[in-house]
């Protein structure tokens, strides 16, 4: 019997997108259900079972690469522990002068064991993603310098959520290294923390701090744990089928077929194409959260309404937050408080000032928190490009930051009254939706065609309405479809605007009389049931960042 | 404690740094301010300070980044 159909392996592929019957009419009712039957102490292992056999299901025989991650992960975690230990006890008997000595010793050690564990699992992730990648560049730099030598592409089935999973692994590694956390003895804990069945696909990327204990000690469900959490995965829901799910194919029409719409419309499609991934990730985070929440478990938050942010550098705090904390703390600041970059930076600060000094040596950082952050998107030259578009902007923005803090105060410019804020506001998100034009192309090339036909075409062409008609038709979508969209989009935004003030919507209906509770909640489902993009017509959509 | 302000002061002038308790929550200092603070407390206390101990908790005030650079001296 071939592995590939055994006990279902990876006939569920569907699975990874939260929004499908298959998984929130069966898969989790089902979970719920046992997770409820089954006695306290073993709700552990029944989430841990359930993670596997939903990892099963979408990933089949690929979950060898999770249970590897899982093993090594408590082999590197035990092997830093033991000479933790060991530093500890020969520290307690050295005498004082030769403590510096004996510590930086074992030191190296522990650090020779990092880089073990940085070379196995960041090596599988690089092989398993941009091995294609490299052997196509080098196939193209060879016959552009007429050497004729054609590398095999290879091509390997990427387990799901291994960029995810994989830095949650490494977080774990680096944590236990700095004296974080202790290193743990339990492989069904660190199996569970790495493999929790919403989490996997697309994060959010937790930290072993975060939610391993919470996990392993879940408890019963909870009824407000229970509305709660089935209310934020609605929302969620909403976000995705009825926003993002819509705008799909309108979205697919223009960026495949770019050359044949006007300037106007391809600025439209970067604008829609923005909006639907920010409607699909931020909606799976919703389901992620709450699935979660039914089980009593708070993950961190990934979102926080990012197009409210005033620079570039503030939305990237804003958005996909895990992903961004990740870089900062395993990259930007190891990089910058490395003993060079330190020197650096105080001979800098001496010669070029309070400002500058530390921005040379924060560059460098900031470079390769960058790099590492389109190629982690993907192994294709637009994500490099992405990366090193939104690294310019914030190197910029901080370079140009006292100047613009002079001009403002001669001016007597208030940089906090409202249309100065929703100034800084519209230009942050201009510069996203150009960014984004470029992630969603198909290739770098088309991206600065698409660019440059936009940019020359904008002005002739900026309220294109035969060229929107005629893109509605070819995808059979109409004008109803915006209109679906745009009113939900303004109850989002709506909620986002509630957020931002601190108020809490969910807090405030819990508050409000069962009838009126019930009412919004039965209204909210109705909605997506009319509205949503399925059925008849629409292709269900994956998870954007499922492919990442 | 005083050479402590007398850094900030140098890195970062303008604020009163021996009352305020929310430096980085409060975004007085920004991340360029808190490499140069880095660089200088090392080399004024003669000890390293690790990326894991840049928290919040260790920054925002000056009695806080006075424990911290005194911790790390005993380690």
């Amino acid at each position: 019997m071939q592995l590939s159909g055994f006990l279902g392996a990876g006939s569920a592929m569907s699975m990874t997108s939260f929004f499908t019957l298959t998984f929130f009419m069966v898969f989790v009712p089902l979970c719920v259900i046992s997770y409820t039957l089954v006695p306290n102490k073993l709700k552990k292992y029944q989430l841990l079972l359930a993670s596997y056999i939903f990892y099963w299901l979408v990933s089949g025989e690929l979950i060898i690469y999770l249970l590897l991650s899982t093993v090594s992960m408590l082999c590197f975690g035990l092997w830093l522990d033991r000479v933790q230990t060991k530093m500890k006890s020969t520290l307690s008997v050295t005498p004082k002068e030769e403590k510096k000595e004996t510590k930086k010793r074992y030191i190296k050690k522990q650090r020779l064991i990092v880089l073990l564990a940085v070379f196995l699992h960041i090596g599988i992730l690089l092989f398993l993603k941009y091995s294609a990648f490299f052997t196509s560049n080098v196939n193209i730099l060879f016959a552009f310098f007429k050497i004729p030598v054609a590398l095999t592409v290879p091509k390997y089935l990427l387990p799901i959520g291994i960029s995810f999973f994989t830095l949650q692994a490494m977080s774990y590694i680096f944590d236990v290294y700095h004296g974080v956390i202790k290193a743990d003895r339990n492989i069904g804990r660190l199996a569970l923390f790495l493999g929790f069945f919403p989490q996997i696909v697309e994060g959010p990327i937790c930290r072993y701090s975060q939610t391993a204990e919470q996990l392993w000690n879940a408890g019963p469900i909870k009824y407000e744990n229970l509305t709660f959490g089935i209310q934020r995965y609605l929302f969620g829901m909403l976000k995705k089928l009825v926003i993002a799910d819509r705008l799909s194919p309108i979205v697919i029409e223009i960026f495949d077929k770019y050359n044949e719409f006007s300037g106007g419309i391809i600025a439209l499609g970067a604008v829609f194409y923005t909006i639907q991934l920010y409607m699909d990730f931020s909606g799976s985070m919703d389901a992620v959260i709450g699935i979660a929440q039914i089980f009593g478990i708070r993950m961190p938050e990934n979102f926080e309404r990012p197009f409210f942010s005033r620079s570039i550098s503030e939305f990237w705090k804003r958005w996909h937050i895990t992903l961004g904390a990740w870089l900062k703390d395993y990259i930007f600041y190891p990089i910058v408080t490395a003993g060079k970059m330190k020197k650096l930076t105080a001979a800098a600060r001496k010669k070029i000032g309070n400002h500058f000094g530390p921005l040379l040596a924060g560059s460098i950082a900031l470079f390769c928190v960058w790099f590492c952050n389109g190629l982690w998107h993907g192994s294709a030259w637009n994500f490099i490009f992405f990366g090193m578009y939104h690294f310019v902007l914030i190197l910029s923005g901080n370079a140009i930051a006292p100047a613009v803090n002079s001009i403002n105060h001669h001016l007597h410019i208030n940089a906090d009254s409202f249309w100065y804020r929703l100034m800084q506001m519209v230009r942050t998100s201009v510069l996203v939706v150009i960014g984004e034009l470029f992630f969603r192309a198909n290739g770098l090339r088309n991206g600065f065609l698409m660019f440059g036909k936009m940019v020359t075409g904008l002005v002739p062409n900026l309220f294109d309405r035969q060229g929107l008609i005629n893109v509605l038709i070819r995808t059979g979508r109409n004008s109803l479809d915006l209109i679906i969209v745009a009113v939900t989009l303004v109850a989002v935004f709506a909620v986002s605007i509630l957020n931002e003030k601190g108020i809490s919507v969910r807090d405030e209906l819990a508050k409000r009389k069962i009838l009126i509770r019930w009412a919004v909640f039965y209204l909210l489902i109705v909605y997506i049931v009319i509205f949503g993009a399925y059925g008849a017509g629409y292709k269900p959509i994956d998870p954007l960042y499922a492919q990442f | 404690m005083s050479k402590i302000v007398s850094i900030l002061e140098d890195i970062k002038p303008g604020i009163d740094y021996e009352n305020c308790k929310d430096l980085i929550d409060g975004h007085h200092l920004d991340s360029l301010s808190i490499i140069s603070l880095i660089a200088e407390l090392e080399d004024e206390f003669d000890i390293t300070i690790p990326a894991v101990e840049i928290v919040p908790g260790n920054f925002n005030s000056v009695e806080q980044m006075a424990a911290m650079v005194e911790r790390l001296q005993e380690e």
